[in-house]
């Protein structure tokens, strides 16, 4: 949050600089670092992964979780009877929203998805599913097994291949 | 491979021919008098031919295979035949007589001399028909390009790396027939593509002409021809598996030993799944052999090791994580509304299973019960703790999802040791339990009674619900052959489902995170199929105590259970919807089916279902339907985006 301070100040005096050299010029986005939070909480999951790349700001609020699970809960809806609150605490316990995305959900929305054809929306049966999965993979990054924290662990390992299209003749 | 040639020129004479112009031809046969110094392996299966003849009779061989021409097509030819070349071939079947086949040299001379006299057409790829040492007399010829008669159990051994297509290959257990075998035998040519299939009719009507498509039927009583390329092979695989199994059970252990050896050389031809499948059907037929001669081997595997293998099980196919997944389907839906739940696992291992399930459970609406889980395993040889180490990896995930949680580790050599009392389990008013056995009621047929005493336990129990997943094929059966066949056919469908979702992998290891290495994907493969080839050696080189691999169908499971007083439990559409969008999951995805069969769940390859999930009370028929929806997770109704 240092670094943001001061990069906020010299990027105020640039913007008064360019702001008394060229007075069209407004707000900007890094001015407000909660409005641009907002914005990004709409934003879809590989939208979020080119933020992250924008700037250091924009990082650190693409690497919070909220962020990750607004994009989660967003298609889903409420899930009848499912406490909320409950279900973002052992979410956040097994890993975070963003894990979650990026090591169940993503691949699971991608090959399911190419199955039935376009789908806008996910299903709750596949929330469901990347929720098991991910509790596996809770399990196995537990007790040492995979690849450490970065890649999915081992049992997870077969929705992370390169899926061929292959043409068997019969 | 010099042996292979005569032997597949031997066989590459006719089959039964019919006599002229009847309506049911009949063929003569002439017995003549044994001779000395007759080739042994031909012998054994019902051919003489003297060892200094051999290589006459292959020559003449091949000069019958060009005669008989262009059928079929080139050297890696397809199935059928060509119905332009069907004058000759007919004229061989309705005109000639032909006498005792299985003395090859005079027979092939006198179908040379009845060959050179019609006109030859240009000499291509070469023409078999198979052979039946003694000819039935009705038999017609060359009518049907493929499979022999019999009833069909070896099924679709995959030969689509050849990409010539299924065969639907039937036993034969009555006696030791292999396909005739053209001359020139192409070893894994892969390139002979779709056009050999094809008929070339140069003469395009024909009153014999059979459709290669129309493979699939056949007559009773047609013989197959078998057209040159390493798709034959196969087909003589096949049936020299059969072939030696039956030898072994009628303790014919001299054709058997010959047999065995032709398998290992017939297997290395093969590329693929059929090549794994038929090497270890080989080693286990070996096993079998020389077990009588050699003292009894200890074939069981220390328990850790099998752990570790069943582990490359679980992540390399989905049958395992189908199992899991649609038990604790099951089993969510019958704690519904329990506050304090208890599971007894009959087969622990690493504990795969739970993580899942108390996921489940920590996220239904009402919050987590307070769970309970029994582990059962097996004693470890080196005395280190395994149950209580999954134990606390469990415990530790427990703790981290905050759910109330309690493990107790039970060490039993077998099941049917576990008395009621030993579990601890509260009155049923006060928790919930459910007994789950994934691949261990099987072995439990091994001893008699044991599997009563252990059906005794677990009713004693009182639990909510009985999760079984098993296998889905008879491999109990008291008749040698029939196990041998039905597990060829079984494990055959299996490699070929972990060709199918395996081989992907090998390319360039993981996508995402670089978590595994480019070679590791396929020593998980090779890790599965080890795991797959334990459970061969046990089907069919073991014994009495020692097998323990005993699977047995649905029905015959639902008897057992039905009789012992459990009334089935149908799993909801819930667990067959997370069943079908797991398996759309893996590489393979296409070829995985789920299929409900009243109430379980089939997973199979294809058409062949490979494991059941089924779930049990004690007690009458009830359905999840009779439950009310009490969370989100298992409504049954459908998805709304």
């Amino acid at each position: 949050m240092q670094t943001n301070k001061e990069e906020n100040k010299k990027n105020n005096k640039k913007k008064k600089k360019r702001k008394e050299e060229n007075p069209h010029l407004g707000f900007t986005i890094n001015d407000n670092p909660d409005l641009l939070m907002e914005v990004l909480h709409r934003l879809d999951g590989r939208s979020l992964g080119v933020a992250a790349c924008v700037c250091k700001l924009w990082n650190s609020v693409c690497t919070t979780d909220s962020v990750w699970e607004a994009l989660c809960n967003r298609h889903v809806g409420r899930m009848d009877g499912c406490d909320d609150g409950g279900r973002s605490a052992v979410v956040a316990a097994m890993g975070g929203y963003k894990r979650l995305y990026t090591v169940c959900i993503r691949p699971v929305r991608t090959r399911l998805g190419n199955r039935v054809g376009n789908r806008a929306g996910w299903t709750r049966g596949e929330i469901q599913l990347s929720l098991s999965l991910f509790s596996i993979d809770c399990y196995e990054r537990l007790n040492g097994l995979g690849s450490g924290s970065v890649g999915p662990s081992s049992s997870l390992a077969f929705l992370h291949e390169p899926v061929n299209v292959r043409i068997i003749m019969y | 491979m010099k042996r292979e040639h005569p032997d597949s020129g031997g066989s590459g004479s006719g089959g039964d021919f019919s006599a002229p112009a009847a309506a049911n031809g009949k063929s003569k046969c002439m017995e003549e008098p044994p001779d000395a110094g007759v080739d042994e392996l031909l012998a054994a299966l019902g051919y003489k031919v003297r060892s200094s003849e051999m290589a006459d009779v292959a020559q003449k061989l091949e000069q019958l295979e060009m005669a008989m021409g262009g059928i079929g097509g080139g050297g890696g030819g397809g199935l059928g035949f060509c119905g332009g070349d069907e004058g000759v071939v007919s004229h061989l079947a309705m005109d000639t007589v032909h006498y005792n086949p299985s003395d090859l040299s005079t027979w092939l001379e006198s179908m040379l001399s009845e060959l050179n006299a019609p006109p030859l057409p240009p000499p291509s790829a070469s023409s078999t028909a198979s052979n039946h040492p003694p000819p039935p007399p009705t038999e017609i010829l060359l009518d049907d390009p493929l499979a022999p008669a019999e009833s069909s159990t070896v099924a679709t051994v995959d030969f689509s790396h050849n990409r010539h297509g299924h065969q639907i290959y039937t036993s034969c257990p009555s006696d030791y027939e292999l396909k005739a075998i053209p001359g020139r035998i192409v070893y894994g040519s892969d390139d002979s593509g779709p056009d050999k299939k094809r008929v070339k009719p140069s003469k395009p009507s024909s009153a014999t002409t059979v459709d290669p498509p129309a493979a699939t039927s056949s007559s009773s009583t047609a013989r197959p021809v078998v057209l040159v390329d390493s798709q034959e092979t196969g087909i003589r695989l096949v049936h020299t598996l059969m072939a030696c199994a039956e030898a072994v059970q009628q303790e014919n252990l001299k054709a058997a030993d010959a047999l065995v050896k032709q398998i290992s050389l017939l297997a290395a031809s093969q590329g693929g799944p059929m090549r794994k499948v038929a090497t270890y059907f080989g080693d286990a037929l070996a096993r079998r052999i020389y077990r009588r001669i050699y003292p009894s081997e200890d074939l069981s595997l220390d328990w850790a090791f099998s752990d570790a293998l069943q582990m490359h099980f679980y992540e390399t196919c989905p049958y395992l994580k189908f199992a899991h997944f649609t038990a604790n389907q099951a089993i969510l839906e019958a704690f519904a509304g329990h506050s304090m739940v208890h599971v007894i696992d009959f087969g622990m291992k690493q504990g795969m299973q739970w993580p899942a399930l108390m996921q489940a459970l920590a996220l239904r609406p009402g919050g987590p019960p307070s769970f309970r889980l029994t582990g059962i395993g097996p004693p470890q040889p080196d005395n280190s703790d395994a149950l209580q180490q999954v134990g606390w990896k469990l415990a530790q995930l427990a703790e981290t999802i905050h759910v109330e949680f309690e493990y107790r580790g039970f060490v039993a050599s077998s099941l049917a040791d576990l008395e009621p009392y030993m579990l601890d389990v509260r009155p049923s008013e006060v928790e919930a339990i459910a007994v789950n056995s994934v691949f261990e009621l099987h072995r439990l047929l091994a001893r008699p009674g044991a599997i009563d005493k252990v059906m005794n336990t677990v009713k004693a129990l009182k639990p909510k619900i009985f999760t079984v997943v098993e296998q889905e094929a008879n491999h109990n059966s008291p008749v040698f052959v029939e196990r041998f066949n039905e597990s060829l056919h079984y494990y055959s469908t299996m490699f070929d489902s972990i060709e199918g979702c395996g081989g992907v992998a090998a390319n360039g290891g993981g996508g995402g995170g670089g978590s595994l290495s480019p070679g590791s994907n396929n020593q998980d493969q090779v890790m599965t199929e080890v795991y797959l080839g334990q459970q061969i050696y046990n089907v069919v080189a073991c014994e009495g105590a020692d097998r323990v691999e005993r699977h047995e169908t649905l029905m015959q499971w639902r008897d057992r259970l039905g009789s012992a007083g459990y009334a089935p439990v149908h799993l909801g559409s819930n667990a067959f919807k997370q069943a079908s969008m797991l398996l759309a999951l893996f590489a393979g995805g296409d070829g995985y089916r789920v299929e409900e069969n009243d109430g379980c769940l089939m997973l199979g390859w294809h058409t062949r279902p490979l494991i059941t999930t089924s779930a049990w009370q004690i007690g009458r028929t009830r359905t999840s339907d009779d439950e009310p929806p009490i969370s989100g997770l298992t409504r049954p109704e459908s998805d709304s985006p």
